[in-house]
């Protein structure tokens, strides 16, 4: 089925010859390696001949369905969708059935900056999930970067929306091939409605030598529950934006996310939860470990608009660094507008406690276990109330060997 | 056993430990009293092997120069401190801390590595010793536990261990009733004729329970008098006024 390009893809398209790209000066992009970025190259997506091999064995095994992109173009080899429960619509975007293809006209917000623009150029292609009623299975996103000759990075789009009561389970896998310079650039739109409960997980995990950039943008009903983890771990920069808009009175959106830095990876989180009704819940927890000369960047924020009466948020952002020459930027941010407000936000960076390390070694735990054993229970704490066994064995076994 | 001749310890360029002489023989208990600030934690930290102390003198457990190994191998050549002051790990589960600790003393041992089945019963009949829930083991080492729970912990730990030097820093200190006798029975437990034991303690209560072969008193960073278990009912009584400010007159008095 073909879809009329929307006008809003029109005018990104039309916006390239101008695209100015983010700098330092943009509070969003300030510690992002500008220079690299502006090495990416964008351009229609289109399908490889063959899948490079290092593919599949990358992608975690999860239950369920999946749908994979290589470079923004659905790979039917490695994608199986299977059979779907009435009131589940899990496709590629290209493949939206009717009623759908109308919603897909229409964007959540269009912001301005140039990944933006690219992202709304050319990721016309992606991943639809509309659910009405509840999905037990865990829907899986893949999206794959291939660095190519004509263009090194690859864009795409996913839309989630949840009907009314309706609850479902999206993991987002990001990854990559090879050791050649590249990236990907996803946009994720997602709508809850009223009651709808969303567990959004991404996996980001792109070779060293890619550039991962990635946003998010959510618009909660009344009662909706959205719980987002994000596991920023690969790629050489790796970064994911949240932009969740709390729409209808009590909503809740609990964020929380590790990012784990080795070599001279910078890993950036940039959250933003806005507050426009009353009586919303938001939770921001992220936890970094940096060792190496990696960077962490937490860059949240708790947006209280006039009205939103009765909020109540909480940022924490907790850091471990295991190097002297790693470093972390964290900015925890209110901005409230409302009256009877509860908002707390505190971020901490410290180093592997001496003197656990030492109650561990005199249990005859060796040094360097015992730091391994620190750094997981550290890290781990994000994963406390992951029920989702696949994705905790896949994180698990990823940060084992993290250290190669 | 355990030998430590001329021992001293200096924090930060201040002296804590003076020399201190002890004589450990196998299956001994051994009380350590003293005034707060004494020096007995440190002494039990030196035993350990904290880093940050300059130590000078000697100490050997069976012939092995203790005061040349890293925690770790004093772990894995018999030595467990229980600590004043148990550190709480949170993320670190308990149960997987045990096992982790004694498969790394078993394999620095050269012996296999424990199986999960075993381990399991090791570690129920340490919990049976110490009247603990189940569920402790479940959660993160010591975290959120009250000071009592923490207590057990380390003496469910001893348990697991089967260590050959016990050192037992303040065990009794911080228990109601009912820990302190669970506590003392656990250590009564696992006295042995191949397992030594210093209890260091500041009431007479404990040594009821456990009743030592020798006690000594630490004062000023020395041992100035050592005798039987006679000696912690004196002190119960009189407090150390006997044995403060004199202590330069007394060295050399331990045993
Ligand atoms: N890290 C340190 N830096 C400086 N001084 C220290 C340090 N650790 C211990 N000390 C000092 O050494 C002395 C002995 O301390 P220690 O903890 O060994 O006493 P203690 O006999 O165990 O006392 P308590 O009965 O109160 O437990 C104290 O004066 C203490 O302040
Ligand atoms: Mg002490």
């Amino acid at each position: 089925m073909t879809v009329a390009a929307p006008t809003w893809q029109a005018d990104a398209l039309e916006q390239l010859a101008s695209l100015a790209l983010p700098t330092k000066r943009d509070e969003a992009w300030r510690y992002s390696p500008h220079a690299k970025l502006s090495q990416l190259t964008f351009g229609p997506a289109a399908a490889l001949d063959e899948v490079p091999s290092d593919v599949e064995a990358q992608i975690p095994v999860l239950d369920g369905p999946r749908l994979v992109l290589v470079n923004g173009v659905v790979d039917p080899g490695r994608t199986n969708l299977g059979a779907l429960a009435d009131g589940v619509v899990f496709c590629a975007l290209s493949e939206a059935p009717p009623p759908a293809a109308a919603r897909l006209q229409q964007t959540h917000e269009s912001p301005d900056d140039a990944f933006s623009v690219i992202n709304r150029a050319y990721g016309t292609e992606g991943a639809l999930v509309q659910v009405s009623g509840q999905v037990d299975v865990l829907l899986h996103i893949v999206d794959v970067s291939v660095p190519g000759a004509t263009h090194n990075a690859s864009a795409s789009r996913v839309v989630i929306d949840l009907a009314e009561g309706a609850s479902a389970t999206v993991v987002e896998t990001r990854i990559g091939s090879g050791t050649g310079f590249g990236g990907s650039n996803v946009r994720t739109e997602i709508t809850l409605g009223a009651e709808a409960t969303l567990e959004h997980i991404i996996l980001q995990d792109l070779p060293a030598s890619q550039l991962h950039i990635g946003r998010v943008d959510v618009d909660q009903a009344a009662s909706s529950t959205l719980r987002a983890r994000l596991f920023n771990l690969g790629a050489d920069y790796g970064r994911v934006a949240y932009h969740v808009h709390l729409v209808g009175e009590g909503a809740r959106a609990e964020l929380s996310g590790l990012y784990f830095g080795f070599g001279d990876q910078t890993l950036d989180q940039q959250i933003t939860v806005v507050h426009e009704a009353k009586d919303c819940t938001s939770r921001q927890s992220y936890r970094g470990v940096l060792d190496d000369s990696s960077t962490g960047i937490w860059n949240g924020c708790v947006d209280v608009r006039p009205g939103a009466d009765g909020t109540d948020s909480e940022q924490s952002n907790d850091n471990l660094l295991l190097s002297k020459t790693a470093e972390v930027n964290t900015m925890p941010r209110l901005e409230i507008l409302a009256d009877e407000v509860s908002c707390q936000h505190g971020a901490t960076v410290g180093q592997l406690d001496d003197t656990a390390l030492y109650y561990l070694r005199s249990r005859g735990i060796r040094k360097d276990e015992a730091s391994r054993l620190l750094i997981n229970g550290f890290a781990d704490q994000v994963m406390d109330d992951l029920e989702h066994h696949g994705v905790r064995g896949w994180v698990t076994a990823r940060l084992g060997h993290g250290h190669e | 056993m355990l030998h430590v001749d001329d021992l001293t310890v200096s924090i930060g360029g201040t002296p804590i430990l003076k020399g201190l002489d002890l004589e450990v023989g196998p299956g001994e208990v051994h009380a350590i009293m003293g005034p707060n600030g004494s020096g007995k934690s440190t002494f039990a930290h030196a035993l350990a092997g904290r880093e940050g102390y300059d130590v000078e003198g000697t100490v050997t457990l069976d012939g092995a120069d203790l005061l040349a190994m890293e925690p770790e191998d004093r772990a894995a050549a018999g030595v467990f401190m229980g600590f004043q002051y148990p550190v709480e790990i949170p993320g670190v589960n308990n149960m997987y801390f045990l096992r982790t600790a004694l498969n790394s003393v078993r394999r620095s041992r050269g012996e296999d590595e424990i199986s999960a089945r075993e381990f399991l019963k090791v570690a129920q009949e340490a919990m049976d010793l110490v009247e603990m829930k189940q569920d402790f083991l479940n959660r993160s080492v010591n975290a959120g536990f009250s000071g009592g729970e923490k207590k057990r912990n380390e003496i469910l730990q001893m348990a697991v261990m089967q260590p050959k030097l016990a050192v037992l820093d303040e065990t009794d200190s911080g228990l109601d009733i009912d820990a302190l006798r669970v506590v003392a029975s656990g250590v009564n437990a696992l006295r042995g004729p191949e397992r030594s034991m210093i209890v260091i303690t500041h009431y007479q209560r404990l040594l009821d329970y456990i009743k030592p072969d020798y006690v000594h008193v630490l004062v000023n960073g020395r041992i100035v008098e050592s005798g039987d278990h006679t000696l912690a009912l004196h002190l119960e009584e009189k407090g150390y006024a006997d044995f403060l400010g004199e202590d330069a007159e007394l060295t050399g008095a331990s045993a």
